[in-house]
């Protein structure tokens, strides 16, 4: 919109300001109270900082989880579900934007279905079929469920319908089957819609709780989420701040570093991920 | 493909026997992978659920030599569904528990989403503009989007605290009287609310910045030259031309807010007394109980079937629209 620089647009700017510092403030406040001796309680002197900046509640929050185990977890967990899921929204992606076949939009409806119950709410029948597969207390368990996103499949069938069918006709007269055609055609004219789709799975994965809550036991197949939850039900409530603000952090800290480097990025990926 | 038949057959004569047969099978295969998923994770436990919603689960025991013996299950019907409204159900669930969640979760969702909204249309319209700092508030208002729930809220937690909490802390150097946020029955969802505004607003704001960069600039040249100030071009244009945006955003908000409960678990647990438990939740609560497997069910379907409500909106408002652009 038109931007004159008058009464209004400096009272807006005022107001964007107050906005953005509320909202950056529970950020702000939980590193500055994991940073302080906790013989400093926030109660007593300065708001923001204590007489020193310590690492010991970091010290404390990692001595009550196994956070090395959880980091383990979570990144295999991401890594796992991403690199599958790449596959099979690439090749269904690819069957519904290109070919024609019985049943196609049926079908695409079932997958939709994924979209409508997410699996979180149909927890009870999940953890019988994971004990059934013998996958209870397994990062199996973590994975598998979401190796198959409805939400990919239709990134990646609107985006490869986008893309000339020349060029995989050319391709096709050059010779090419269908793995090259997907190759060399599709995947590198589609990079920006992977990136995208990558760090909306990325994002989802890392803050995977109630699923992993309920079907892992052990803490070494736990991810991070359930660690800063095991850290609050050990932490009496109201008494140690900066260890629990230490442990969110913790938790936090890659995404949020993450983001700040691809903040553009990671903004129009999620904007995509209301696509739907 | 197959070496030998090349000694018989023309490989024209091969393409057009094998061809046929194989671009038919070759969809099916590529879509087969996420359809078996899907079906195993998503189909297959929603007709299970729905199933068992109606049989009472058979008790457990163990016979003279100890071995576990598990009685089959009994067909009830609905009572399930009835008991939800009218009795107890195993093992704690008192009369009425459920309709409080229930109530809650629609509380929750309403609130949630009315708020977060018109909140969001106007975090857009703020950051829609020249201002100075723009990437730093971006920052500040979207990186809630990103973390975990869990990890969001327990940043709440602390603010929420009540001897040592933020909020309190503030409260008390201002001489105004201090609340236990999380422990006072008539607050607590209120509380609960909050944090998700907070996660959410980021959220929906860079839909509605995609709709207002949409929006071709001459409208408002021609408002502006007809003598309309911001305030009835933003009445008459801008927010009847994100109609599509807003309806969309609803049904989308809506339908997570009934599934967004992780924040529970380092808010009160639901707790005092259930006032800030929802239904996703107490699912999670009582599934541990073997003898409540048929009303956990029960709630579960209750939960889909709202969730499916939305989606048909959804559908019935957007779908149309995008299935022309075969």
């Amino acid at each position: 919109m038109v931007n004159k620089r008058n009464g209004w647009s400096v009272v807006a700017d005022i107001i964007t300001a107050i906005v953005s510092l509320l909202w950056v403030a529970p950020l702000v406040f939980a590193i500055l109270i994991s940073v302080r001796p906790s013989s400093d309680p926030l109660s007593v002197g300065n708001i923001f900082f204590g007489r020193s900046i310590t690492l010991e509640n970091y010290q404390r929050a990692l001595e009550l989880a196994p956070w090395e185990w959880h980091y383990l977890t979570s990144v295999l967990v991401v890594l796992g579900v991403l690199a599958v899921q790449i596959i099979t929204i690439t090749l269904a992606g690819y069957a519904f934007a290109r070919m024609k076949f019985f049943g196609r939009n049926i079908l695409l409806f079932v997958l939709l279905i994924q979209l409508m119950i997410p699996s979180g709410v149909l927890v009870v029948q999940n953890l019988a079929t994971m004990r059934a597969l013998d996958l209870f207390d397994t990062r199996w368990a973590l994975m598998m469920p979401y190796w198959a996103s409805a939400f990919g499949v239709l990134l990646m069938r609107q985006t490869f319908r986008e893309i000339p069918p020349e060029l995989e006709e050319a391709a096709r007269i050059d010779g090419a089957n269908l793995g090259q055609i997907l190759r060399f055609v599709y995947i590198p004219l589609s990079i920006p819609t992977y990136i995208a789709f990558s760090l909306v799975s990325i994002s989802a994965r890392w803050n995977e709780f109630l699923w992993a809550a309920m079907v892992t036991r052990t803490a070494e197949v736990r991810p991070v989420t359930t660690g800063l939850s095991q850290l609050f039900s050990a932490t009496e409530a109201g008494t140690n701040y900066g260890q629990l603000m230490a442990g969110t952090i913790l938790v936090v800290a890659p995404l949020v570093i993450l983001f700040v480097f691809f903040q553009r990025r990671f903004i129009e990926s999620f904007a995509s991920s209301g696509l739907k | 493909m197959e070496q030998s038949a090349t000694l018989t057959h023309s490989t024209a004569q091969i393409r057009r026997m094998k061809r046929p047969q194989w671009r038919h099978i070759l969809p099916y295969l590529l879509i087969a992978p996420t359809l078996i998923l899907v079906g195993l994770f998503t189909i297959y436990p929603t007709i299970r659920t729905l199933e068992q919603s109606l049989y009472e689960p058979g008790v457990s025991m163990r016979d003279e030599r100890g071995r576990r013996v598990q009685q089959p299950d009994t067909f009830v019907g609905f009572q399930n569904y009835a008991d939800l409204f009218i009795a107890q159900a195993p093992p704690h669930p008192i009369v009425g528990e459920f309709l409080q969640i229930l109530g809650n979760t629609f509380i929750f969702a309403v609130v949630t989403v009315g708020i977060t909204l018109p909140l969001s249309f106007l975090l857009a319209l703020l950051m829609n503009r020249a201002v100075r700092g723009r990437a730093l508030w971006r920052f500040s208002l979207f990186y809630p989007v990103l973390l975990p729930l869990i990890g969001g809220a327990s940043m709440w937690a602390f603010l929420y605290g009540n001897t040592n909490g933020l909020i309190n802390i503030v409260l008390r150097s201002f001489n105004i009287p201090t609340q236990d946020w999380l422990n006072t029955p008539d607050l607590v969802l209120w509380a609960v609310i909050v944090v998700n505004i907070w996660k959410q607003a980021g959220f929906y704001m860079i839909f509605y910045l995609a709709g207002l960069q949409a929006i071709p600039k001459d409208i408002y040249e021609a408002a502006a030259l007809d003598g309309a100030t911001y305030f009835q071009a933003l009445y008459a244009i801008t927010i009847p031309l994100l109609r599509r945006t807003t309806l969309f955003l609803l049904v989308i908000a809506s339908t997570y807010a009934f599934q967004t409960v992780e924040q529970l678990d380092v808010l009160n647990r639901g707790m005092p007394a259930n006032r800030s438990n929802m239904l996703l939740w107490y699912i999670y609560q009582l599934y541990p109980a073997s003898q409540a497997r048929g009303y956990v069910n029960a709630i579960s379907m209750v939960l889909v079937v709202i969730l499916l409500t939305f989606t048909f909106i959804n559908f019935a408002f957007f779908e149309r629209k995008e299935d022309d652009g075969q």
